[in-house]
């Protein structure tokens, strides 16, 4: 019940979105450009947030999501590279590494717990990093990188279009790829939240040996959840890489993606669809805000807005509604 | 054949012999309670059952069948129901999304019959009109009523209860050996762990008496209470505690 009425309203929203540059761009001009780079942002820090926290519902709190990030960006980039064949082969290619590599980081770390799991988690990310530095550079690029053709080439209509007109088509295909990459890592976690294995997850994050005894495999749920938190993020690495032009092992496996993905869901609201995309709404354009005020060192601001935060908003985006809304119920 | 048989049982912790070559066997349909001081190994004993500890030595089969290399989520497949004796329901859940768990995944049925096997079992434990309520707001009878429910709903075919009854009024506790007695007559065979000793001699069809990690009697409930051997350890625990 709840499940249709979310997946109608969903639906709107993909409507919403798919006219949404043509509306930008009527009204805001040239102005729309840089507007859709935000949103290609924001949308991006979404389904990173997002399929953290598919991951983080079942009690791990992961610090790899940039290898799930890099393994898609770099298996993509390899198939590019080394064959003729399609570029979109590369998107479940992507989503197909990042599994594997999730079931092989799952499956160790099936036993560890807080502080070792996010030290192993970690490690892990770093390890794979200087794998693919020591590669051949004849086939990962080395510590250079590879350079990646991008998934769309706007056509250049000399005289008749401006160059704005066509950064505007380029980041208008891409938007409409990531929107819609999201809107299938929502679908995801509806169909997650309203199925029974939501019971099993959160069964397992608060208690995993209660959760055993009332007949939970703890183990398989946790493997199921690394796989279905790394697709997700394995395509976006595979779809940045193209938009970016290029890999390389600092940019792609970048500690940055980790901390992104774990605080965007904190700052949100943690276990819920809505509150990671919350947050990444609420944290893209704060930064966004930040940048155009105090160009130079806005990151500083950055941190200090995101420290407040959390100091005053434990529960994140979501906390505070629910708090305004019982207020609101308490005082009718 | 018996429902469950234990054979030689130990555990160690470090130098400790929690458990010491115990064995026991517990017939179907049967109420069994397992007694003795504090730090008995009673506790230890069920958790090895449940599959939360690894024996040292020994083996454990229910229905002929060796569970001893069994995961806790396999045993509680294979009929094996479990209330702690320290409550620890799943807090950010309600009431009924906590028996759910069970009714999901210990039984394995579909969520229609899942849901409403939970609601028979809230029904059966008096919590109904609490499904919707946070398993964080209970009193502390709500909360062990919770405790058996949870298990009830995993479809035990053998039920371990650890000191459902501790910190209950004596009404309380009445309406509890009520709710065993009921769960028992549907077919569940049933082993608790009880201080209680009125609610060990209205209940239980045999009683196991443990000290130290060992077994130092067994018997119904007048047989052991005669025991000299079971006398002297509840007096020695008086004296250590005076
Ligand atoms: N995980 C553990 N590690 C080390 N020692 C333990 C562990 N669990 C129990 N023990 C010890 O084993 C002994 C038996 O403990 P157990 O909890 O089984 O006793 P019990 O009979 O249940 O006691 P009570 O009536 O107080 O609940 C105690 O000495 C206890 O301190
Ligand atoms: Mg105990």
């Amino acid at each position: 019940m709840k499940l249709r009425m979310n997946l109608v309203l969903l639906a709107l929203a993909a409507v919403l979105l798919f006219f949404l540059p043509d509306l930008l761009k009527l009204f805001f001009d040239k102005a729309s450009v840089s507007y859709l780079s935000l949103l290609i942002n924001a949308t991006s820090l979404a389904i990173l947030a997002l399929s953290w926290d598919i991951l983080a519902r079942t009690g791990q709190l992961s610090l790899a999501h940039a290898a799930f990030f890099g393994a898609g960006a770099y298996s993509t980039a390899i198939l590019v590279k080394q064959t003729d064949v399609s570029l979109w082969l590369g998107l479940p290619l992507a989503a197909l590494s990042a599994v594997l590599l999730a079931l092989l980081l799952g499956s160790v770390t099936l036993q560890l717990r807080g502080i070792y799991f996010a030290i192993a988690t970690l490690s892990f990310a770093e390890v794979l990093k200087a794998v693919i530095q020591k590669l051949p550079s004849s086939l990962a690029g080395g510590a250079a990188g590879i350079n990646v053709e991008p998934l769309f080439r706007p056509q250049f209509i000399a005289g008749e279009m401006e160059r704005w007109e066509i950064a505007f088509l380029r980041n208008e295909s891409y938007f409409l790829l990531y929107a819609g990459l999201l809107l299938a890592t929502i679908v995801l976690s509806l169909l997650i939240e309203s199925s029974s294995l939501s019971y099993a997850f959160s069964a397992i994050r608060t208690n995993e040996e209660v959760a055993a005894v009332m007949g939970v495999k703890a183990a398989r749920f946790k493997l199921l959840a690394f796989v279905l938190s790394s697709m997700p993020v394995g395509i976006l690495g595979a779809i940045q890489a193209h938009r970016i032009g290029s890999v390389s092992p600092d940019e792609t496996f970048n500690v940055g993606t980790t901390v992104l993905a774990l605080v965007t869901p904190i700052f949100g609201g943690l276990y819920t669809s809505l509150g990671p995309i919350l947050g990444a709404l609420g944290l893209a354009s704060i930064e966004e805000f930040l940048r155009r005020t105090f160009s130079e060192g806005y990151l500083i601001g950055y941190g200090i807005v995101l420290v407040l935060s959390i100091l005053f908003m434990p529960k994140g985006i979501m906390g505070l509604l629910r708090s305004l809304r019982k207020a609101q119920r308490e005082s009718l | 054949m018996s429902l469950l048989k234990v054979s030689r049982l130990s555990k160690q912790f470090g130098g400790l012999n929690a458990v010491q070559n115990l064995s026991f066997s517990v017939e179907e349909g049967m109420i069994f309670a397992i007694i003795g001081p504090n730090g008995a190994g009673k506790t230890t004993t069920l958790n090895m059952l449940s599959g939360l500890l690894t024996p040292t030595s020994g083996t454990i089969a229910l229905n002929g069948q060796d569970i001893t290399q069994l995961t806790a989520a396999a045993r509680c497949h294979l009929g094996l129901g479990r209330a702690f004796q320290v409550v620890q329901p799943f807090p950010e859940m309600t009431v009924e999304e906590n028996v759910m768990v069970g009714a999901l995944f210990g039984a394995r049925q579909s969520k229609q019959l899942a849901l409403n096997q939970t609601h028979a079992v809230l029904e059966q434990t008096g919590l109904l009109r609490l499904k919707d309520t946070s398993a964080d707001d209970l009193t502390l009878l709500q909360e062990k009523r919770l405790e058996i429910a949870r298990a009830l709903a995993t479809h035990p075919s053998l039920l371990l209860l650890d000191e459902v009854m501790a910190g209950l009024r004596p009404k309380e506790a009445q309406e509890a050996v009520e709710l065993i007695k009921t769960v028992n007559t549907s077919g569940v065979t049933i082993i608790f762990i009880e201080h209680v000793m009125p609610v060990v001699r209205d209940l239980a069809d045999q009683v196991l008496v443990m000290d130290y990690g060992t077994p130092i009697a067994e018997g119904s409930y007048h047989e052991v209470t005669q025991n000299p051997q079971v006398i002297q350890a509840y007096l020695g625990t008086d004296e250590d505690a005076a």
